[in-house]
């Protein structure tokens, strides 16, 4: 994504505005130099503006809220680096995600292989599948496991449901006594058994915008 | 011949509503108001071009602070004061020269070269002083001030101005007596 | 005083309140002295000519600087632009545009005098979103509706305490502590 000059000047004013009277003036300034050299190479900013917001919000110093902000840039590189691996190029929505899950814990091999398996499978948003993939990582299942239960999760004949249910199945396979690992696990396999047998006969076919899961 | 039909408040609030060449105004205005004063208070005209210029863009970026825009210059001056008081003691083991070469192109017609090097060996002296000092006696004897208006526009007191200025004319004595 | 020290009376000449003849004849050479020292100040004028031109080009040399004084207009819609230009594979939202989920905040604080949440759906400001006192058993509730996508939150107890939400996922906030996590 190349970036005219009137858009990247855009974004530095839509930066500061953001900003303005949420965050000191001198981490405004660094923020936004850091927020234009990222939009410039094709990163989403809206991270680094809420890492910030966050830290000023909670009272940190100011050169803890830059280093803050300066991980975020670097976990949006890495997750972009592992996307464009994966063949998918610059989305700022999944590079985003692919952030968080790098932050929550996934490895950014992981984060490729999720992608290459995405390909050719029924059409998913890639954003909610590593939004889903690093919320597994951040409730203790393995980087790799996490993968592969989104992975076989997209073979199901309604997706998008299926992922944003597996937290808190997998919670509920937890609260049984099975560790993160173990319930990722089974509800892989599971997923891959089903899909294999394909959907149950009688069922109608989902709505193309299933409505969402309830707040766990 | 300039025209300054518009009052400083007015040209302040064009910029800051966004008309950034509007400040060009105010800095032709009042580019040479304090120069002298800066060039007395840092030792020579470059380092005054360097302060003045650096008054008026730190005045640009806080122009929304200024209390009163239609008091813009007094604003400014204390701006400028800041800027020399901070050079002052960047540069303190500096003995600038070029008030000298100055001084000395200045007087060449009205006594000499004996005038130009007095006038080189006060302008020394007065680098010598603290900052408080320097800048109450070039804002009395050389700009003209009343103990009354410098005490006015620094915010102080004139008996606290006139106990700094005594202390400096016994050290700026003290200091010709050595170069005699 | 030391001996370098001029007479009160000289430095009252100094400052121009007596003139010299009022000074004794014992302090006249000292008198002298001061005027010669006043004498040799250098009142000449100084001009700065090149100072507007140096400032104006000093003001646009700054990005940011001119940027905020000149663009201010139209650069919001350029940024919400860029922000969607992503290419790819993206194909969207999973839900309807425009659609939100209803989301139940509960915390467990019965020894609470305030308790809020805040998060990034609402700018981390901890005054923001307050729960509400619900039944004799400490339970604070409040109710929000979200877009769908991915959040990040905590409660905050008494305006001070940051406290993540036991019953949700949580990661690093890279400032030492954790931040819930919740994926609608």
């Amino acid at each position: 994504m190349i970036l005219t000059v009137l858009a990247l000047l855009g974004m530095q004013q839509g930066i500061a505005d953001r900003l303005s009277g949420r965050v000191p003036p001198d981490v405004g300034a660094v923020v936004e130099s850091l927020g234009t050299d990222a939009a410039a190479r094709g990163l989403p900013i809206d991270p680094l503006i809420q890492k910030a917001i966050e830290g000023s919000a909670k009272r940190v110093p100011p050169e803890r809220v830059i280093a803050a902000v300066r991980l975020v840039v670097m976990q949006l590189d890495t997750a972009a680096a592992a996307l464009r691996a994966g063949g998918m190029i610059s989305d700022t929505l999944a590079i985003a995600a692919g952030a968080f899950a790098i932050n929550a814990g996934m490895d950014a091999h992981d984060i490729t292989n999720l992608v290459l398996r995405g390909g050719g499978q029924t059409v998913v948003n890639v954003r909610l599948e590593l939004n889903v993939a690093g919320t597994l990582v951040a409730m203790g299942v393995p980087s790799s496991e996490a993968s592969n239960l989104v992975s076989a999760s997209l073979q199901s004949d309604s997706p998008a449901t299926k992922l944003l249910s597996l937290p808190s199945r997998v919670q509920g396979e937890v609260a049984r006594g099975a560790t993160p690992a173990q319930a990722a696990a089974g509800l892989a396999r599971a997923a891959a058994a089903q899909a294999r047998r394909g959907p149950p006969p009688g069922h109608p076919q989902p709505p193309p915008h299933p409505p969402a899961p309830p707040h766990p | 011949m300039r025209a300054e039909t518009e009052a400083d408040g007015d040209v302040v609030r064009a910029v800051l509503a966004g008309d950034r060449e509007r400040y060009a105004q105010l800095v032709e205005r009042y580019r040479d108001r304090y120069a002298r004063y800066a060039a007395r208070m840092l030792g020579s005209t470059d380092a005054a071009e360097d302060a003045v210029q650096d008054a008026f863009v730190r005045a640009y970026d806080q122009l929304a602070q200024c209390q009163d825009p239609n008091k813009f210059v007094g604003w400014f001056f204390l701006i400028l004061r800041n800027r020399c008081f901070a050079e002052r003691r960047r540069n303190r083991t500096q003995a600038p020269l070029e008030a000298a070469d100055q001084v000395a192109a200045a007087d060449r017609a009205d006594g000499g070269a004996e005038t130009a090097e007095r006038r080189r060996a006060l302008q020394h002296a007065l680098l010598e002083l603290t900052p408080d000092q320097r800048e109450v006696f070039v804002l009395k004897h050389v700009e003209g001030l009343s103990y009354g208006e410098i005490a006015e526009r620094l915010s102080t007191s004139v008996p606290s101005l006139k106990m700094r200025m005594h202390r400096a004319y016994d050290r700026l004595r003290e200091q010709l007596r050595d170069h005699e | 005083m030391s001996e370098y020290d001029f007479h009160p009376l000289v430095k009252q000449l100094l400052d121009g309140d007596i003139t010299i003849a009022d000074l004794p004849a014992e302090l006249r050479a000292e008198g002298e002295e001061a005027l010669r020292l006043l004498a040799a100040v250098d009142r000449s004028p100084v001009a700065l000519p090149a100072v507007p031109q140096r400032v104006m080009r000093a003001l646009t040399r700054t990005p940011q600087r001119s940027l905020r004084w000149l663009l201010a207009p139209a650069l919001a819609l350029a940024a919400a632009l860029v922000l969607w230009l992503g290419g790819g594979r993206s194909h969207g939202p999973i839900a309807a545009p425009g659609a939100v989920v209803t989301v139940h905040f509960v915390l467990s604080a019965p020894d609470a005098r305030a308790v809020s949440v805040a998060g990034t759906f609402n700018q981390w400001d901890a005054r923001a979103t307050p729960l509400v006192r619900t039944g004799a058993n400490g339970m604070w509730t409040a109710t929000l509706e979200l877009p769908p996508g991915q959040h990040q939150y905590a409660f905050v107890v008494d305006g001070v305490r940051w406290v993540p939400d036991p019953t949700a996922p949580a990661v690093d906030d890279g400032y030492g502590r954790r931040n819930s996590v919740l994926t609608l």
